[in-house]
């Protein structure tokens, strides 16, 4: 017998500031919407696992979607013409265009990576709408990214972006899948990574809106001890002015516990979701 | 801690030179490269991703194309075979966030290269004292 996941992909048109944006994303499951938001310059395959976890599937609906010029969700019309840079508004409100375009009812946003710090523009701006918000590898201020090495027509974008995060996860993840997520990166087109990280290192500047954050919503900080990028203190230091926070260290991994350690991470994982009713 | 002397560096050369991997993705890979673990200090000489030649004595006409620089204390976590946070990449090491690790020069040709070297330093972890 054939050996399929129950995993389905499928494409969305979300209409979005006067762009109709053809969006791919996947799904399994049944129950609670579990939208979940791939890191820098990568797509939905970082979620392979979850979606394919039966635990998980029986009371989430999982759905990974690619953002506009990640994965098989293309770019809108001109892209060529200007740099890409990311910003928080953008995204934001993308993910909410998204949702709501599905139907969703009350999801929750589980992100890592620039996934986990759109998170707490959500909960600023979005807490009606959301049930809850999983912030992976998620801090307030996350500097030192946006680098010119990222996208330059004399070093090759797929193996330096790749190898570039290589040492953001941890040598105890599983040698395999960390190759695994170094070939997610080394596949991104041009300067998307470095695009992202527009957001990730500059325009995501949010030491002084924490407090602002109105506290309706649960926000799980989900932070592994080998993430150079955003420490287990950054986000600890970030959790502490946010209202309905709980944090949580992860030892023996990194900046891509989904992709880099799935076992691990669902050990971390799996007490978040019973608390998400 | 490693010594980081002769002997050390010529037996991570070795490794290098023997792992296919490493003439694999280090195909395209020659540049000249000083590291420098606190007062030892080496001018590496990739060549189409072997090591073909380490220089030892350093002066001030020495020429390579970008350095990287740090106390050996901090290569010393780095080659361990589990290392700990914060230390088990260049990346990371040299990080804004962190400086534990200064990189020099020319440093387009690392970034050029930076999955060959990278996977070069990483033998380092199986160097035997």
């Amino acid at each position: 017998m054939a050996k399929i996941e129950p995993v389905t992909g499928h494409y969305l048109y979300v209409p979005f500031e006067g762009e109709e944006y053809r969006i791919f994303y996947e799904e399994a499951g049944r129950g609670i919407p579990l939208v979940c938001l791939h890191t820098a310059g990568t797509d939905s395959r970082e979620w392979r696992h979850q979606l394919n976890d039966k635990e998980i599937g029986e009371r989430f609906h999982v759905i990974a979607f690619d953002l506009p010029r990640h994965g098989k969700s293309i770019p809108p019309k001109g892209w060529w013409k200007e740099e890409y840079k990311l910003t928080a508004q953008f995204y934001a409100d993308f993910v909410v265009a998204f949702c709501r375009e599905l139907g969703l009812e009350r999801p929750v946003v589980m992100g890592s990576s620039m996934g986990g710090n759109i998170c707490l523009q959500l909960a600023q701006r979005y807490s009606d709408y959301f049930r809850a918000l999983i912030a992976i590898e998620a801090c307030d201020y996350s500097p030192g990214w946006w680098l010119d090495w990222l996208w330059h027509a004399q070093v090759h974008g797929g193996e330096a972006c790749a190898t570039a995060i290589n040492g953001l996860m941890a040598p105890q993840s599983p040698f395999e899948y960390r190759q695994e997520t170094w070939w997610y990166y080394s596949q991104g087109g041009p300067g998307v990574f470095k695009g992202d990280l527009y957001f990730y290192s500059i325009d995501h500047d949010f030491r002084g809106d924490c407090e602002k954050i109105p506290g309706k919503i649960p926000v799980f900080f989900m932070t592994g001890v080998y993430d150079f990028a955003c420490t287990p203190e950054m986000t600890q230091k970030t959790a502490k002015k946010v209202r309905n926070a709980e944090c949580i260290i992860m030892e023996e991994i990194g900046h891509f516990p989904m992709s880099e350690n799935p076992v691990t991470f669902k050990k971390y994982l799996m007490p978040v979701l019973h608390k998400i009713k | 801690m490693p010594a980081f002397d002769v002997r050390w560096v010529e037996r991570w050369q070795n490794m290098v030179n023997q792992d296919s991997v490493a003439r694999l993705l280090g195909r395209h890979f020659s540049a000249d490269v000083m590291l420098e673990f606190g007062p030892s200090a080496y001018v590496v000489s990739f060549e189409r991703g072997e090591i073909r030649r380490l220089q030892h004595e350093i002066g001030a006409e020495s020429a390579y194309q970008f350095a990287l620089r740090a106390p050996a204390e901090t290569w010393a976590k780095f080659v361990q075979p589990v290392p700990p946070p914060m230390y088990n990449d260049i990346i990371a090491m040299s990080h804004t966030l962190h400086g534990r690790l200064k990189i020099e020069g020319d440093v387009k040709v690392m970034w050029q290269n930076l999955r060959a070297f990278a996977w070069d330093l990483d033998l380092m972890r199986a160097v035997k004292e």
